[in-house]
Order: C-alpha cells, then sequence, then structure tokens
C-alpha cells in the first residue's frame, strides 16, 4: 500500500485541488456560457454526467476521500492518470507497475459501469430506476446521489430551453480546465519527483515487493563513519549532533552529514561508537568537532560496504513502558527490582519506583558532627546496606527530622528526605537506563507483591498484570508445550480455553474444548503474549521453575488471574506461583524428585545425632534431630541415611510394644498425638497432619510414649513371617502348622478338670466352664465359685486319679485328645522341648543352693546333661546348670538371683537374662560363649569345671590354663564385681583348688576394685 | 460412589503351608491382605466372593507357590466433582481435613465460603460464620471433591464447599 499511495502521489494532489477549479468553475461558467463550441463533441455521456456533478462534487470529495477518481476527474482522467503513471514510473520496477495497474483497473471498473448506467437512467427513467436499485445496494454511496440524480431531470423539463445546452457549456469547459489541470498535475509531479528523487526511491525501496539485493547500498551512496565516543554518552552525541544540525542548517556551512546513529546497549561492544553517515571524513570531522563526550583523537573508520547493512540490522528491541519492572545494576540498589514510573522522551533517563533501603541514620556516629555544612564530603561509612523497607516518615523523624520535608500536594504522601523524593513509600529515582537491567529481570512473585500491595492502603492486590507480563513476557517461547491446557485472556477470544496443538514461534495453534460456544472442537492460533496456561482447582501440577518453589509438586486450591495456589503434596502448604511456571504433573511425589532423601527419611548426622527429614529442596534438606532442633543441611552432609525397619519394635512408657505406623500419644508436654515414623535408639519419631510445623514430625523418647491404638499387625503380615510359618523354626515346636484353623470350634478345654497352679487358689481342682484364647473359667470343686485364670496356670489333670497330665492343655489347644493317662513316658517328642525349660529350673537351683556344696550343682549338672541328649535347646539347658556348677557362679548365683534373672550368668548380666547365653547379654554371661575370646577353651575348662564337681580333683590345670582368658573378661566386665563376696568364698569352700584358686584371687581383686562402677 | 468389581489378586504361598488346607490359607490371606486396602484409585471395602483361586504355581528358585485369585468385591472410587459427607479430623488455619471413609479430603481456606472464618476458642480451632455454621472436628461436611490424588496405598484429595447446599451438617 505504501507504494500505492507514494505513486499516487499526482493523483493525491488532483484531488485536493479538484474542488477549488470545479466550484469555481460553475461559476465562470455561468458567465460565459458560450464559451466552448467543440462541446458537441465530447461524448453524451460525460456531457450529462458533468453536469450531474456539482451537486454532488461536495459530498463526494468528502466522502470518496483519497480514491477520489469518481465522477469528479472523469473517464478521461482516469486514462490519463494512468498514462501519467506509466510515463512517470518508467524507471520503476515492473511488479511495480503492475501492482499499480490492478489498482486502477479496479477502479476503473467500478468506474465505468456506474457511468454507464447512470446513461441509461437518463434515457428510459423508469426502468432505470427499478434497475438501478439492484445495484445500488453494491454501492451504497450512490444512494446519496440518487435525490439529486432524480430531481435533475426533473428540473431539466422545467429549465427554459437551451439551459441544457447552457450546462453542457459549462461542462465542457469544466472538462478543458480539469484536461489542463490534468497536465499542470504532471508537470508537477514531474518537478516533485526530480526534486525528492532520492526519496522517491527510498519510498519504492520500502515496499515490500522489492527484493532485499536492491536495496542493499551502493558505492555510489553515501559511506557510513565510526566515531568513539565517551561508553554510555551516544544518545547524548546524536542528540547535540542534532541540535548543531538544525542550528546550521541555513547558515552558509550546514553540517554536511546525512545521518548519524548509534548501537549501543550497555555492556554491548557497539558502546562507545557512533556511526555518521557522509560522502567524506571531512564532513564527519566537521560535524562532530566540539561536540562533548566526541573522541576526536581517533579519524573517523569508513565501515566497508557489505557490513553497512548490518549495522542498521533491527534487532527488536524491547520498548520501555512505564509500570515495567527492571533491575538496577549498581549502587545501592543493585539487584533490587524497579518498577518505571516514567521514560523520558529520548529514552536515555528514566524515574523508577524502588522500595528504599533506608537506615535513617541509625549507623551513623551520632556524635561526629555532619561535616557537610563545611563543604567536606563526609566518608559514606561502609555499613550493610539496609533491608529494603517502604518510606516511614516516623522514623526518619527520630533522627534525621531535619532533612525530611513534606512536599505540597493532596495526598500529603510525597516526602522529600535527604535530597530524594519518596512517593507513597517508594523511593523515586531518575536514573540513566544504563544502569537498569531491563532484559531478564526475572522478578519473583515476593518482589512483585511489595510493589503492587503497597501501592493501596486497603490491602486490596492491584498487581499490575499486563505491566508485569510484558517484562515476563520475554522469554517465554518455551512456555508453552504442546498438550497444555490454555487460556486466551485477551484480544477478541478472550476467555477461550482449550489445549495447545502445535507451537511455532510465537504462535500457539489451540484446539478449543468443548463449552466454548460456536469455537468448541475448533483449532484457532493465538499469540503467545494472549495465552496463558489453565489450571483448575484440583488439578495435580508441578512447578517447573521460575521461583523458590521449584519442583514442588501439589494440587491448585486456586486460580486468580495469572496466579496459582496450590497445596503442596509435601507438606499440605499452601504456595503461589504464576501459571507460566506450572505444568501438570503426572508424576506423584513430593519435591525434588532427584534427592536421594526423601521426604520423612531418617538419616544419620552424626555418630549420636540421627534425624527425620522434614522438608527436601532443590539444594538443602530441613531436618529435625532427635533432640527436636530444627537443622538445614546439605546433603552432602549427612553421612547416610538409615534404612526403615518396618519390623522395628520399641516399648513404651507401659511397656506396651510399639511399631512402625503406630498411634502414639506423648504422654506429657504438648499430648502430641501422631504415626510412628521411625524408632531410633530410644527415640520415636513420629507425624501427624494437624501439626504444621515441621511437616507435622515430632521427636519424643520412647519412654515418653503412650501407644494409642496399635496398626493391627497389618505391617508385620506384609512379609511373611517364616519363623511363624515354618515349623522348623518354631520356638514352640511348631505345634499349629496353620495358625488360622486355631480359633475355630469350641475349645477343648470346656468340661476338662483342672488343677490350679500358682495364686491364692493353688493346688485347687475344678471344671473349666468357659475359655477364650488364654483364659478360662474354672469352676472349683471345693468352693462355689468361678475364678478366671490364665490357662498357663492350669494344668489338665485326669478326673479320677488328680493327677496332672503334663502337657495336657497344650495338647488340648493344639487339637489333640489328650494322653488318656497320666505319666511322662508317652510324652510327644515335639513337647520335648519344654523339657529344658524345667531343665532350666532344675538349673536354677544349684545356683541357689551354690552355697550348700557342690552336690547340687552336680545334679543340677546331671540335669543339663541329660538334656543335653534331647536337643540343641536342652544343650543350652545344659549350660544353664553349667552356670550354676561353675564354682564362680556361687557367689554371682546370689547377685544373678537379686537381678532376676533366670539363671545365673543371665542374671549377673541383668541385660533382660532371658537365657544364660543370649548373646546380647554384655556381661559375663557371655564369656564362655562369647566370640570376642581369642580362647574358645575358656568354655572348655567350663565344662571342665563341670566334670570337677563330678571327680573333684584333676582338672586344675585346665582351671589355670585358662584362668588368664576368662580373666581379662572380668577386667572388661563390671559383672563380676558381683563375685566379690561369692569368689572368694567359693575357692575357700572348694580348698583343694590349690594353684586353680590364685589366679582366681588374683583377678577377684581387679573387679573388686571397679565394684563401685557396678553399683 | 460404590462398585461391584471383579480384581484379581496374586498371592504366594509358603510351602510349609501345602497341604489340604492350603486353599483355606489362601482364602485367609486374600481377606487380610485386602480386604481395606487401597489401591490408588479406589478402596476395597468388602470381598463379595471368590471366584476362583487358579492352579498353583511354584515360582522358580523359591519354592513359594502362587495363586492367582479372582474374587468380587465391593469397592469405592471417589470421583472428581462427587460430593460426599465426611467427618471432619481437623482444623488448620489454612483450612481443614475431612475424612471420608479411608480419604483424606483437604478443604483450602480459598475452598471455604468467606463468611466462614477461621477461628479459636480456647484450644478448638474452628471455621464459623459465627451463627449457625461451623465445622471444627468432629463435624460432619458435606464436599465436593474437587482433585484426586492416588498413590499405592493411599488417597488424597482436596475438596471444596464453596458452593450452594455444601458445608457443615446440622445435626
Amino acid at each position: 500500500m505504501a507504494s500505492i499511495l507514494d505513486q499516487d502521489f499526482p493523483d493525491e494532489e488532483e484531488d485536493d485541488f479538484n474542488p477549488a477549479p470545479e466550484i469555481g468553475s460553475d461559476d465562470e461558467a455561468d458567465e460565459k456560457p458560450e464559451a466552448n463550441d467543440d462541446a458537441d463533441d465530447a461524448p453524451p455521456s460525460r456531457n450529462e454526467r458533468s453536469r450531474s456533478r456539482p451537486q454532488r462534487d461536495d459530498d463526494d470529495d468528502v466522502k470518496d476521500g483519497e480514491t477520489g477518481t469518481d465522477g469528479v476527474v472523469g473517464f478521461g482522467r482516469d486514462e490519463d492518470d494512468e498514462g501519467d503513471e506509466k510515463n512517470a514510473d518508467d524507471d520503476e520496477d515492473e511488479e511495480d507497475e503492475e501492482d499499480e495497474d490492478d489498482e486502477e483497473e479496479d477502479d476503473l471498473e467500478g468506474q465505468p459501469s456506474r457511468k454507464r448506467r447512470k446513461k441509461h437512467r437518463r434515457n428510459q427513467f423508469i426502468d432505470a430506476e427499478a434497475e438501478v436499485d439492484e445495484e445500488d445496494e453494491d454501492e451504497p454511496e450512490e444512494d446519496d446521489d440518487l435525490p439529486g440524480e432524480e430531481m435533475h431531470p426533473d428540473d431539466l423539463q422545467e429549465l427554459p430551453p437551451g439551459a441544457d445546452r447552457d450546462d453542457r457549456k459549462h461542462r465542457e469547459l469544466d472538462r478543458q480546465r480539469e484536461a489542463q489541470f490534468q497536465m499542470d498535475v504532471e508537470e508537477e509531479a514531474a518537478r516533485l519527483k526530480e526534486r525528492y528523487g532520492r526519496q522517491s526511491r527510498a519510498a519504492g525501496a520500502s515496499s515490500a515487493i522489492v527484493p532485499q539485493r536492491l536495496l542493499l547500498p551502493t558505492p555510489d551512496d553515501p559511506r557510513i563513519f565510526r566515531m568513539k565516543c565517551k561508553p554510555g554518552k551516544e544518545k547524548e552525541v546524536i542528540i547535540s549532533l542534532q541540535a548543531r544540525i538544525n542550528e546550521r542548517a541555513n547558515s552558509r556551512e550546514p553540517v554536511q552529514i546525512f545521518s548519524a546513529f548509534e548501537r549501543a546497549k550497555p555492556g554491548s561492544p557497539m558502546s562507545g561508537m557512533l556511526y555518521l553517515e557522509a560522502r567524506r571524513t571531512e564532513d564527519v570531522q566537521a560535524a562532530c568537532d566540539g561536540i562533548t563526550n566526541v573522541f576526536m583523537g581517533t579519524k573517523p573508520l569508513m565501515v566497508p560496504l557489505e557490513e553497512m547493512p548490518d549495522l542498521l540490522k533491527v534487532t527488536k528491541e524491547k520498548q520501555l513502558e512505564p509500570g515495567m519492572y527492571v533491575r538496577i545494576r549498581r549502587g545501592l540498589y543493585q539487584g533490587d527490582l524497579a518498577q518505571l514510573a516514567e521514560v523520558e522522551a529520548n529514552g536515555t533517563e528514566v524515574t523508577v519506583r524502588l522500595v528504599p533501603r533506608l537506615d535513617y541514620g541509625l549507623n551513623e556516629d551520632a556524635n561526629g558532627p555532619m561535616q557537610d555544612a563545611n563543604g567536606q564530603k563526609r566518608k559514606r561509612p561502609v555499613a550493610q546496606r539496609p533491608p529494603p523497607r517502604l518510606f516511614s516518615d516516623t522514623e526518619a523523624k527520630k533522627r534525621h527530622g531535619k532533612y525530611l520535608s513534606k512536599q505540597g500536594g493532596l495526598s500529603g504522601t510525597v516526602w522529600t528526605y535527604q535530597n530524594k523524593e519518596y512517593v507513597e513509600g517508594f523511593l523515586m529515582e531518575q536514573l540513566r537506563l544504563n544502569h537498569l537491567q531491563t532484559e531478564d529481570v526475572n522478578p519473583t512473585l515476593e518482589e512483585v507483591t511489595k510493589f503492587a500491595t503497597s501501592s493501596t492502603n486497603d490491602g486490596t492486590e492491584n498487581l499490575d498484570l499486563a505491566a508485569l507480563a510484558a517484562t515476563l513476557k520475554t522469554n517465554t517461547a518455551n512456555e508453552f508445550l504442546p498438550g497444555d491446557k490454555v487460556e486466551v485472556f485477551r484480544g477478541e477470544q478472550k476467555g477461550v480455553s482449550g489445549r495447545s496443538i502445535q507451537v511455532y514461534g510465537d504462535v500457539v495453534k489451540v484446539r478449543v474444548d468443548p463449552g466454548n460456544g460456536a469455537l468448541s472442537g475448533r483449532t484457532l492460533e493465538a499469540p503467545i503474549r494472549d495465552l496463558r496456561k489453565l489450571f483448575r482447582e484440583g488439578d495435580h501440577v508441578k512447578v517447573i521453575g521460575g521461583s523458590k518453589y521449584t519442583d514442588e509438586v501439589g494440587m491448585v486450591v486456586r486460580t486468580k488471574d495469572d496466579r496459582v495456589t496450590l497445596l503442596t503434596d509435601s507438606n499440605q502448604t499452601e504456595i503461589t506461583v504464576f501459571s507460566k511456571d506450572l505444568r501438570e504433573a503426572t508424576d506423584s511425589g513430593g519435591a525434588a524428585a532427584d534427592s536421594k532423601f526423601d521426604l520423612f527419611d531418617l538419616v544419620q548426622l552424626d555418630v549420636q545425632t540421627v534425624g527425620c527429614v522434614i522438608k527436601v529442596d532443590r539444594e538443602s534438606l530441613r531436618i529435625l534431630d532427635q533432640n527436636g532442633s530444627v537443622r538445614t543441611m546439605l546433603p552432602s552432609n549427612i553421612s547416610n541415611k538409615i534404612e526403615r525397619r518396618n519390623n522395628a519394635v520399641a516399648t513404651d512408657r507401659d511397656g506396651n510394644e510399639m511399631k512402625v505406623e503406630d498411634t502414639i500419644k506423648e504422654y506429657s508436654g504438648e499430648l502430641k498425638a501422631g504415626r510412628v515414623l521411625s524408632l531410633h535408639r530410644g527415640f520415636v519419631f513420629a507425624q501427624t497432619r494437624e501439626r504444621a510445623e515441621n511437616a507435622g514430625v515430632w521427636v519424643n523418647r520412647n519412654s515418653n510414649i503412650q501407644v494409642v491404638a496399635a496398626k493391627g499387625g497389618k505391617a508385620a503380615s506384609a512379609g511373611m513371617d517364616l519363623t511363624k510359618m515354618n515349623p522348623a523354626l518354631k520356638q514352640n515346636g511348631g505345634a499349629m502348622p496353620m495358625p488360622p484353623p486355631q480359633a475355630k470350634g469350641r475349645d477343648r478345654l470346656i468340661g476338662k478338670t483342672v488343677k490350679l497352679r500358682t495364686g491364692p487358689s493353688k493346688g485347687m481342682i475344678g471344671i473349666v466352664k468357659d475359655a477364650t484364647a488364654d483364659e478360662a473359667k474354672v469352676e472349683l470343686h471345693a468352693k462355689n465359685k468361678i475364678l478366671t485364670v490364665k490357662k498357663e496356670m492350669l494344668s489338665l489333670t485326669d478326673p479320677k486319679t488328680g493327677k496332672a497330665i503334663p502337657g495336657g492343655i497344650q495338647s488340648l489347644a493344639m487339637g489333640r485328645p489328650p494322653p488318656a493317662g497320666g505319666g511322662g513316658g508317652g510324652r510327644p517328642p515335639s513337647s520335648g522341648g519344654r523339657t529344658p525349660a524345667y531343665a532350666a529350673g532344675g538349673g536354677r537351683t544349684p545356683a541357689w543352693k551354690q552355697d550348700a556344696g557342690a552336690r547340687t550343682p552336680a545334679f543340677g549338672g546331671g540335669t543339663a546333661y541329660g538334656g543335653g541328649g534331647m536337643g540343641g535347646q536342652t544343650a543350652y539347658g545344659g549350660g544353664t546348670s553349667y552356670g550354676g556348677a561353675t564354682s564362680y557362679g556361687g557367689g554371682g548365683g546370689g547377685g544373678g538371683g537379686g537381678g532376676g534373672g533366670g539363671s545365673v550368668w543371665g542374671g549377673a548380666g541383668g541385660g533382660g537374662g532371658q537365657s544364660t547365653w543370649n548373646p546380647n547379654t554384655a556381661t559375663g554371661g557371655r564369656t564362655p560363649a562369647a566370640p570376642p575370646f581369642p580362647n574358645t577353651g575358656a568354655r572348655t575348662p567350663a565344662y571342665g569345671g563341670g566334670t570337677a564337681y563330678g571327680g573333684l580333683e584333676a582338672p586344675t590345670p585346665g582351671y589355670a590354663g585358662s584362668a588368664p582368658t576368662p580373666g581379662s573378661g572380668y577386667q572388661d566386665q563390671p559383672t563380676p564385681g558381683g563375685f566379690r563376696a561369692g569368689v572368694y568364698q567359693t575357692p575357700g569352700g572348694y580348698g583343694g583348688y590349690g594353684e586353680g584358686a590364685g589366679p582366681y584371687g588374683a583377678e577377684a581383686e581387679t573387679p573388686g576394685g571397679e565394684g563401685p562402677r557396678y553399683d | 460412589m460404590f462398585f461391584v468389581k471383579v480384581l484379581e489378586h496374586r498371592i504366594h504361598l509358603h510351602p510349609s503351608f501345602f497341604g489340604a488346607q492350603a486353599s483355606d490359607y489362601i482364602l485367609d490371606q486374600l481377606y487380610r491382605d485386602r480386604e481395606g486396602s487401597n489401591t490408588g484409585t479406589m478402596m476395597i471395602v468388602a470381598i463379595i466372593d471368590v471366584d476362583d483361586i487358579s492352579e498353583p504355581k511354584i515360582v522358580p528358585g523359591s519354592g513359594y507357590a502362587e495363586y492367582d485369585v479372582s474374587y468380587r468385591a465391593i469397592v469405592w472410587r471417589p470421583f472428581r466433582g462427587e460430593v460426599v459427607d465426611g467427618l471432619v479430623s481437623s482444623v488448620v488455619n489454612n483450612g481443614f481435613f475431612v475424612d471420608v471413609g479411608g480419604l483424606s479430603v483437604f478443604v483450602s481456606k480459598a475452598m471455604i465460603p468467606p463468611q466462614l472464618k477461621y477461628t479459636v476458642e480456647g484450644a478448638t480451632p474452628s471455621f464459623t460464620d459465627g451463627v449457625d455454621q461451623t465445622v471444627e472436628r468432629g463435624s460432619q461436611v458435606r464436599l465436593r471433591i474437587k482433585g484426586i490424588r492416588g498413590e499405592m496405598g493411599q488417597m488424597f484429595a482436596i475438596g471444596s464447599i464453596r458452593e450452594d447446599y455444601l458445608g457443615p451438617l446440622l445435626q
């Protein structure tokens, strides 16, 4: 179009000129009607047409504007016009002309038909009227003509004869004048073309269809010279150059340069460069001479011809607009976000709004005189820069009242403090553009809200979304991916939502969702800047960037404009981010999937300390350690992760079992409740949703915890417990091959005669009336009373003889018929497993009766060995008796009994004492069996000892030989302290040991010395 | 919503259970494993019956027998947009949690009508409008499920009461 306008240049001129002669012509024609006789030659159409003109002339000129080719100029004029074009544009491209012709023809096509129609109408009045109506719909502007046209023929009839001809003459004159004028215009065009030939060429060049190569500079064109100037002052130099050109334009020696420009951007290699278009180097120097900041020392450098186009390549530059966000490059506010408040016309200076960093003189030396008055510059104290806060006049008044003044104004929120202006708490500062960073500003929501919320006092947020978007929309090319849900938020299709199916450049192809009216299901293309991602409540999304929440996953709870609030999966907190930073998440799971630590992992912090991960960030972890303090640590600072042991068991303060997943409650303190996350060495980590802090995790000692509800053993059954399943591993002999059927049916114990083995009613006999899994109701024979007793307190008796049937209850529980008669002979081998227990009991006896003499242990030992014949466990039972048998067990036995242990050694150990051989017992009890002892011979003499009791003579050497070994053991272990009494006595009692006692005596002293430790 | 659904479950049986009662054990195991469990999308409320227990196959290398059991069960599956009733389990300042069966639903402050304000009286936090509507621990609430996230073994949802006819039910 540009070219057409340009080429139509004469045309337009004509248009402008037209009215004057036309209107004037009427008058003239009136004055000399007979001026032209050759009007007869004129075709009637033209004649009549021109006659019809005057009435509608004014209308048309206004209406038709630039086309201007209708009626006024007439057919002939059009042709002329075209010819004119051809002449004028001989040197133009063919394409150009063709384009033009097309345009002209378009005009022509409309034109003749109208004329023809008009002629028609003239001749056959009524018929034509009907025809015209139809055509008029196409050209509504004709409607305006119709009244005039209609009027005209009527008037004609009434006109005096000759008037018709008179009018024709007028028209003829008009036409001639017009032709004359055409010629003038042609001349004028030629003249203009000559004068502004360059512009014309340039205008032609700007046409989109001219190949680029034709526009490249030729050697005939002026050259571009480079001058150097002070970096950052380029624009100023250009402006002063312009001033100089204007100044000298009409002087004797105008500035001989065509143009001057600069391409500097802060930090770009082009800064400090200035380009001038001129013919000669001298012109450039003359132009720049005396302008400040231009380095005249460097000679102008002629830019090579082929590089000239590159110099002028347009890189799309972001237009600075008020409201945009920028960052400050240097100074106190370096890196701070600022909002453009005003952009100076020259584009070099801007006014920005900043959140001020002021200390209001708090860090100044109060006693030091302000020396500004003396003209001496006070050195600025090197202090930490104050945090950004909005300006507060009350704070300023405290110490710096003298620097504070209120500016007149209605709002009363404008202050001047230390020569700087503060509006509504913001610092208004004038800065040079090169002090600002306009690219990659990436304001975070936190920063932006500071500007947004604080600008109104009512607390409503008024984020300038458009301004923000302008800042943010810079690098959003990869914001959208095919498949994203998007929404058009401005423009014609505002509110339309759909899914993007293709993204190319700045355009996104969107398939519109159903429910968008006529557009539903259609595909439309929308520019990226009009789109934003759409999320609905409940969508599961992931933060993909742009904020500190990167990689958080959560569910959307609210969307407002561009901001989406989501509830994170990891710790149920609400965060607000821009929708552009979100993507629909398919994966569940918490933040930072790449971290090797997960939320709620138990980690080892140092040797003593463990902690529970309560927050996983990209680079750090927040950990609640066992002491209840929260630390932030790098993953690299954590020594290792403690694998979760689902079967870990601890006891609560009541001694109840506590497992992972159980619901527990604090016994004191805040009475926090929760679910056990992990158990670790007396510490319980638990989590509850009710508490927000630390992701609901809290920690306490297990002695301060009560189990509220066990999880019902579900966790245990998750993995198959082979010890329960496999008969071979069953402690009680695998009496129950299938646990589940056990509970079925009536308890077989009911109706059986039993004897109470312990308790106040010990020895009484009764009949079981009812039974549960572990309790039975016994109706006593002696009293009319029903007791509820544990089943293990009962023994099955033969109702006739009253003798106990050993193992009877067990066999009943197993679903086997009880043995008919008593007697140990018929024992099932499986129940033989219990024998050692009894044997152990027997084993205990010697321990108690150690003082009585050696015979009892000998007996105990006998039992033990007897038991040893029955199986592995029994052998340990034998061990027990061995414990009893050993002389050093003697006094220890007493101590052990005091410890409540089941056996001598176990008791001495005090570490649970369920079995002599309990390897966990870190006591002397371990001595004979403990692997750390290099000399397993230790056990041998022990047995030897057993033997010794049998024989009481020989094994002394055995003792002597092995003595050092247990000796070292004794030194390590406090337990033998308990031997103080016993050990001394025992050897005494066994006087016959002689040498054997010696080492023991020696040994005994050591633990004796360490006795207090034991106590 | 409740459905009757045919499901399959694979059970591994330890060799020590091989015997006449193996199928009893399988059934028992099935009930124990599946009833009340959560697949991430639905919750198995009850097993109605067992259609079929496949022929067992020995798993090479372990000796376990593998049974495929197909069974019919009543399952409950929450849907987005579904309106459900639940019991408030806890109230925090940015919303409250509702237990809908085994599903825990969070109702965010953004999805609570603005007239319900968070207040703490004594030790019981609640959302109340001061007149007749109060959401506190233990109240019954009708809500619309807005989104569901399922993981293996658990489900989590967010809900809204910011609509007509939703909110605390009057007892």
